[in-house]
């Protein structure tokens, strides 16, 4: 134990049913620094936070904070010890304004909206926010309400706060704003964990730098020592590099027939007057920031948004005009969409993989029998999991059961099963195994070789650049720009996807 | 990463799944037991016919919700569906329409009313349980206007009513035949044909029904017709046993029971999961206990009493054992 160490963590492991997230790490977070947490979607960083701000409890192994061994059972817990967590998707009450987002939980009996008001704008004012306190919270931007998020920490006195990707919906001025802050808040004492997928923002920031790979700590040490090179490599592991990076160069296939054409498509303010087409036997990737109205484009053609906020533009599927307000037509004539949040909407829980299967078989565009029989489960099991390397499962094991990437194998199998001419993947390799994440980009690249039409929207500009032949950037609800394999660099999507 | 869905813990889930089963069916056997020796009227033959057709009537009712249930909905219309369906029968018979014609309409009756239960909540996607409240209530309420008086007897000279209140098949009081009927068609409904499958996938996860591209409105409204139908079936068994129908019984506790017997035999609130077995396990259960409780002399309330305890404890049961979202979402995602 070491003064200098605020939060030391020693051969923690955190499981779930047995599946560990992270197993023996040992993680030191020293004394007012900017500490960046890196590693690949699913490498455990999200979790081993998460720990640490009382969210899980760890399986194995202790932590100490400020020299004590602390198990906090809940945010709340931690939160009053001094370790504060925001939270990729904020965790601001949206009804609210920013005032009462602030002293949430520590109203007096006879609440003064006015003295609140008074005292929250002396608050921010003291920190160099410029927000409103009587803003409702749902009218903010991402960059304001993080701020609040923030001043909500450094309010409960927190001595250590983490940042789960906070970057990632920001524009360039903001992140500029953002990090100038934590500057501030590190000379105040207040030592920071960020996680990021953006490796030169960690370069350029972070203090000390630590990589994670399927639940272990591959690298740490002063940001100094790195480098992106350094980084990435032990991101990846060696597994990886070619496949994701482009090293093996690979030719981008040539278009087939118009399978898909979008003009100038706008529901609610979430697409706007957006065109795009998508071949067949090719691979279109669609990149943009979070929230730049990717997925919602694809749930509009697959008839998936819920109400009917469809304002115009037409779609046409194979030259016919479609326009589909449940799934179910969109799904027999062909179009099926792999979810980005499988546990919401891509399976089947207490179902086994097999009936999961079966459900995709039961719709009518596949093979909609009357009479169903748990044999033609298991045989659906058995055949799509020799196709897709499922591993270890048994007949019997309720999806609920199973990693991450073979949940997402199983959800793909669903949608294969149904026949599709145009498949929509978003985010397939979220949450997935990195030995997984590498089998589903083949079955990807598979499928447009045998002559499908294949989206693939990603977050993830390597993951782009390594299974699309044509690349659609997505800036706030438009196609903005549309380019081939062989024009397309990171620096060129990435400066479409933020300018 | 591949350490997911080995037998273990499989078996481990079951192994709860079962021994709620077993719990239930063990203690149903000890009660069983208990009344047998200390009663003196239980192991009579007349009591044990007794118990058998008071519990075709829960029984039938609870095959109808647990249907429902499965599909992670709920239908507190039974009740009122069966008194108000049956007493139209009655109701227009008195007019000169042939019985038999009578009862046709209305089972046609309660289908309609199924079916706009159903519309309400796929398509208006009102919350089951409220939905179904509200209606219930409104379809009492015009019943009671329509109908002027309280208790409706059926003709007397129906023979195939009087056959199904007293008759036998091969000794089975008729009664239990048409409940068992009712309950094996169910099974085979919800095992082994796509309308049973699909009733289960709506129910373990809409969402991904519907994003699957599975006809999931359809569903929900074919589920509370059948609700509906199978209500009207109970009431028709009523009718046999006792010749008339009181639609009183509307305010009674027979909804809350048929719940407790759902609950019970552990089909779970949370949808996908359970079967017929369960309910015929939970009806044998409150069969028993009703019937050795009215022996015993324990008044209508005490009764209720002892009876809300229990549905309340096998609900707080049922939550942790099929707890929904929170604590099964912590553990896909890595």
């Amino acid at each position: 134990m070491s003064d200098a160490n605020i939060i030391e963590l020693r051969n923690a492991t955190k499981a779930f049913s047995r599946i560990p997230a992270f197993k023996n790490v040992n993680f030191d977070l020293r004394k007012g620094e900017i500490h960046a947490l890196l590693g690949e979607n699913g490498a455990g960083k999200s979790t081993l936070t998460k720990v640490m701000a009382g969210v899980f409890k760890l399986t194995e192994g202790k932590m100490t904070f400020d020299g004590k061994d602390v198990s906090f059972s809940t945010p709340a817990e931690a939160l009053r010890a001094g370790i504060a967590m925001v939270f990729q998707e904020t965790n601001l009450v949206p009804a609210m304004t920013v005032a009462q987002n602030l002293y949430l939980g520590e109203e007096k009996m006879f609440n003064r909206l006015r003295g609140l008001y008074i005292q929250a704008r002396q608050f921010l004012a003291g920190m160099g926010f410029q927000v409103d306190p009587t803003a409702q919270v749902s009218t903010l931007g991402a960059a304001h309400k993080q701020m609040v998020e923030i001043a909500r920490a450094v309010h409960h006195k927190a001595r250590v706060i983490i940042f789960d990707e906070p970057t990632a919906t920001l524009t360039p001025e903001e992140k500029s704003h953002f990090f100038n802050l934590l500057q501030r808040l590190v000379k105040e004492g207040i030592a920071i964990i960020f996680i990021s997928h953006a490796l030169e923002e960690a370069l350029a920031v972070a203090d000390r730098i630590t990589v994670m790979r399927d639940g272990e700590i591959v690298a740490s040490g002063d940001a100094k020592g790195f480098t992106r090179a350094t980084i990435v490599q032990a991101m990846v592991g060696r597994t990886l590099t070619e496949t994701l990076h482009g090293e093996v160069k690979r030719t981008a296939r040539p278009y087939g027939d118009k399978v898909l054409s979008v003009e100038n498509l706008s529901c609610a303010g979430l697409v706007r007057n957006s065109s795009f087409s998508v071949f067949s036997g090719q691979v279109t990737g669609m990149f943009g920031l979070v929230g730049a109205g990717r997925t919602e484009m694809a749930k509009v053609v697959a008839g998936l948004l819920k109400r009917n906020i469809f304002h115009g533009g037409e779609i046409r599927l194979l030259g016919k005009s479609v326009r589909y307000r449940v799934p179910r037509p969109a799904v027999r004539d062909g179009i099926v969409y792999v979810t980005e949040d499988r546990k919401f909407d891509g399976f089947f829980e207490t179902m086994t993989a097999g009936e999961n299967l079966q459900m995709g078989e039961l719709t009518e565009g596949a093979n909609p029998v009357s009479m169903v029989s748990l044999a033609r489960a298991r045989q659906l099991a058995r055949e799509w999991g020799e196709r897709l390397s499922l591993r270890q499962i048994s007949d019997r094991a309720r999806m609920i059961e199973l990693s991450g990437g073979n949940q997402q194998k199983v959800v793909i199998a669903k949608s294969l099963i149904q026949k599709p001419k145009l498949v929509i993947f978003d985010e397939p390799t979220r949450g997935v195994d990195v030995g997984a994440i590498v089998e589903i980009h083949q079955l990807i690249g598979d499928l447009a070789d045998q002559g499908m039409a294949v989206v693939v929207i990603s977050s993830y500009l390597p993951e782009i650049l390594a299974v699309s032949d044509r690349i659609l950037v997505v800036k706030r609800g438009r196609v903005v720009e549309e380019m081939m394999l062989s024009e397309a660099t990171e620096e060129r999507v990435m400066f479409a996807a933020v300018h | 990463m591949e350490l997911a869905g080995s037998g273990k813990s499989d078996g481990a889930r079951m192994g709860i799944k079962m021994s709620q089963e077993l719990v239930v069916v063990a203690i149903s056997v000890i009660l069983f037991i208990v009344f047998s020796a200390t009663l003196n009227n239980f192991l009579s033959q007349g009591n044990i016919i007794a118990i058998l057709k008071n519990v075709s009537i829960l029984g039938t009712l609870a095959v109808g919700m647990g249907f429902i249930v499965v599909g992670r909905g709920i239908d507190l219309t039974m009740v009122a569906v069966m008194v108000v369906g049956v007493a139209f029968s009655i109701w227009i018979s008195t007019w000169g329409v042939d019985f038999t014609l009578a009862v046709v309409c209305g089972a046609l009756l309660a289908a309609a009313i199924g079916l706009f239960t159903g519309i309400m909540v796929a398509i208006a996607e009102i919350p089951p349980i409220f939905a179904t409240l509200a209606i219930a209530s409104s379809v009492y309420g015009s019943g009671r206007i329509v109908f002027a008086s309280d208790v409706l007897y059926a003709p007397s000279n129906i023979a195939w009513l009087k056959f199904i209140g007293s008759g036998t098949i091969l000794g089975i009081p008729m009664v239990v035949v048409i409940f068992g009927a009712v309950a094996a068609l169910m099974g085979f409904f919800l095992r082994k044909t796509r309308f049973g499958r699909l009733v289960y996938a709506t129910g373990d996860n809409p969402n991904a029904a519907r994003t699957t591209g599975l006809p999931t409105r359809p569903i929900i409204v074919t589920q509370y017709v059948l609700s509906a139908l199978i209500a009207f079936t109970a009431g028709i068994i009523m009718l046999g046993l006792v010749t008339g129908i009181d639609t009183r019984l509307y305010n009674s506790s027979l909804i809350y029971d048929v719940l407790l017997v759902v609950v019970l035999g552990g089909i779970g609130l949370s949808g996908g999961q359970g079967g017929v077995r369960n309910v015929i396990v939970g009806t044998i259960l409150v069969g028993i206990l009703t019937n050795g409780m009215t022996i015993l002399n324990f008044s209508y309330t005490s009764q209720n009493l002892i009876k809300s305890v229990i549905l309340l404890g096998a609900l707080a049961i049922d939550a942790i054992i099929n707890p929904r979202d929170e604590q099964t979402s912590q553990s896909g995602d890595i």
